[in-house]
């Protein structure tokens, strides 16, 4: 299968390093993720996944180098968090007083009208939150929760608050979504059907892309699950703290960076994979990225910029 | 069994009993003092109690109805103070709670007020307020706000950080992450924090009552127990404790119409 491209950026980042006083966290990382990309980031624990995705959401912004996203129409400094960028979190990501439907619409209250409109503007308000809550029950529908829009998270299994989780996202129609071991906390069965949710949406841009229209979805999604990464992404971005820095000159680790980054192969969202067919690229990534002991140098890390 | 659950008739008629027997043995105490000492209003009997009611009820010489003025009295202070500690209390917590700078400003001498018996501090109140009316608002006010801050205050710092960053990607501006984030959050405990506070609240109130009052439960409680007229004492005591179940019973009801959500397990 010919995975089209996208010309235009939806994240660039430059020479990123991040540390937390002593520790060394990031080391000059280098990425450039294209608009309808699906990027699955993986490493070992501990290697700075998620501080690289708090960076690029903009709570944490990197100690050096730059991180750009697209924020109308150009790719700018993403220094705090914004609603060009969507986030998914493993817990924590919906409202606890909001229903599933008001989840989901809250993005388009608090984007498209401001507290002054809706306390002076009665009816204007009414009608809009009309037309939000129309469209998110559209969302709903949209991660087969169609018939849950009045539930509170509290009462929702694991799986439906992450399908919540990510129609909130989706509604605000960001340039770039972040999940982080979005579906960590569920059971397999779940975890799958949740994957061949993201994988509907991978194929929704490829159908963009043939009518060579701009994909609708861009996708980071920071995992532990090597098949999950391998399945959903349709490329790998291996972080590790492990790689050659004697070489390079250091005494000490100066951080994780890059050092594995490979096309992955494309699923429909009904194609059941055949996971052992997943093992020769899984024994690649232990031996490159997750391996303390077989070590590259910078110059050889298995880095392509797909460009 | 430890925390088998019983029969819903089961539960009623073990409520009825109980209230029943606290009558009857109240009856049956009163009977044997009066048998001691017809002349006893200690532990009046029940037609006693009839007659005391009649004196709260009724007009006395002056014309006074007391239930009706000491209600009036206690309640205008009640409703004054707590409202104003409210106000306050909530919007100090919502601040310390949102911006670090007030938080370490105002955490010091919140923590220490926090500390100080209201009613071991009455004697300041007078000094600075006199014995009107704003004594007692600023007595209860002053009384409930650092509770009540403290309150709101960790409430917002329990809040995981990934909420507010959310609300940020969803568009948020400050003030909608403050008001459509944290306090809709935070409205739920506040008002538990309010249920909390009422029972305080009218300790202080009663007892710089019975210090400086001229009309209210306090005053009327301290004279006529002077008096040793305790068939008006026991039916105050009464009234008051229905009247903070009320309150209570009020609170809870606005908390589950306002926070559906809000699973209160202090019910």
């Amino acid at each position: 299968m010919v995975v089209k491209q996208h010309n235009n950026y939806a994240l660039d980042c430059q020479k990123v390093s991040h540390w937390f006083g002593a520790t060394k966290v990031l080391y000059d990382l280098n990425l450039k993720v294209r608009a309808g990309q699906f990027v699955s980031l993986i490493g070992p624990s501990g290697c700075g996944k998620s501080t690289f995705l708090r960076s690029i959401l903009g709570t944490h912004p990197p100690n050096q180098g730059k991180i750009l996203t697209m924020q109308n129409g150009s790719l700018i400094t993403a220094d705090r968090p914004g609603r060009d960028r969507g986030i998914v979190f493993q817990k924590y990501s919906l409202y606890p007083f909001l229903t599933a439907l008001d989840n989901v619409a809250l993005g388009l209250k608090l984007d498209q009208t401001s507290s002054l409109f809706r306390i002076f503007n009665w009816s204007g308000w009414a009608k809009k939150r009309k037309v939000f809550r129309d469209r998110a029950a559209v969302f709903l529908e949209k991660v087969g929760l169609g018939n849950a829009i009045n539930m509170y998270p509290d009462q929702m299994s694991g799986g439906m608050q992450q399908r919540v989780a990510i129609a909130q996202a989706l509604i605000m129609e960001p340039e770039i979504i972040l999940l982080d071991e979005p579906f960590g906390a569920l059971d397999e069965a779940t975890r799958e059907e949740l994957q061949e949710m993201l994988l509907q949406l991978y194929q929704e841009n490829q159908e963009a892309l043939s009518k060579n229209k701009k994909p609708p979805y861009t996708l980071i999604i920071v995992t532990h699950e090597l098949n999950e990464a391998i399945r959903v992404g349709d490329r790998l971005i291996g972080l590790s703290q492990y790689w050659d820095w004697k070489k390079s000159g250091f005494d000490v680790s100066p951080g994780a960076t890059v050092v594995y980054d490979r096309e992955a192969p494309i699923f429909k969202p009904n194609e059941r994979p055949n996971y052992e067919s997943f093992d020769i690229i899984r024994k690649d990534i232990r031996k490159y990225v997750y391996n303390p002991d077989i070590l590259q140098s910078r110059n050889d890390h298995l880095v392509n910029d797909l460009v | 069994m430890i925390g088998r659950p019983i029969s819903r008739i089961k539960r009623v008629v073990l409520s009825a009993l109980s209230v029943l027997l606290l009558l009857l043995s109240y009856t049956w105490i009163s009977h044997r003092q009066h048998q001691i000492n017809p002349q006893d209003t200690t532990i009046p009997s029940w037609g006693q109690l009839a007659e005391g009611a009649k004196k709260f009820t009724q007009p006395d010489r002056k014309g006074h109805r007391w239930l009706i003025e000491d209600s009036i009295a206690t309640g205008k202070r009640l409703a004054a103070g707590i409202s104003l500690g409210i106000i306050f209390g909530f919007l100090i917590g919502m601040f310390m709670g949102c911006i670090a700078s007030v938080e370490a400003f105002l955490q010091p001498p919140i923590s220490l007020l926090a500390k100080v018996p209201q009613t071991a501090a009455l004697a300041v109140y007078f000094v600075f307020f006199g014995t009107g009316m704003k004594m007692y608002v600023a007595m209860i006010a002053f009384g409930v706000i650092p509770a009540l801050a403290v309150t709101v205050y960790l409430a917002i710092k329990d809040i995981p950080s990934e909420m507010l960053d959310k609300a940020y990607t969803l568009g948020a501006s400050h003030f909608e992450t403050a008001y459509e984030v944290v306090f809709k959050q935070v409205l739920p405990k506040f008002i538990d924090a309010v249920r909390l506070c009422i029972g305080p609240a009218i300790v202080f109130l009663i007892a710089a009552e019975m210090v400086v009052g001229d009309v209210g439960f306090g005053y009327r409680i301290r004279l006529q127990f002077k008096l040793t007229n305790m068939n008006v004492v026991y039916p105050y005591l009464v009234f008051l404790a229905g009247f903070g179940y009320l309150l209570d019973y009020g609170l809870r009801f606005l908390q589950s119409k306002i926070c559906p959500w809000y699973q209160n397990d202090s019910k």
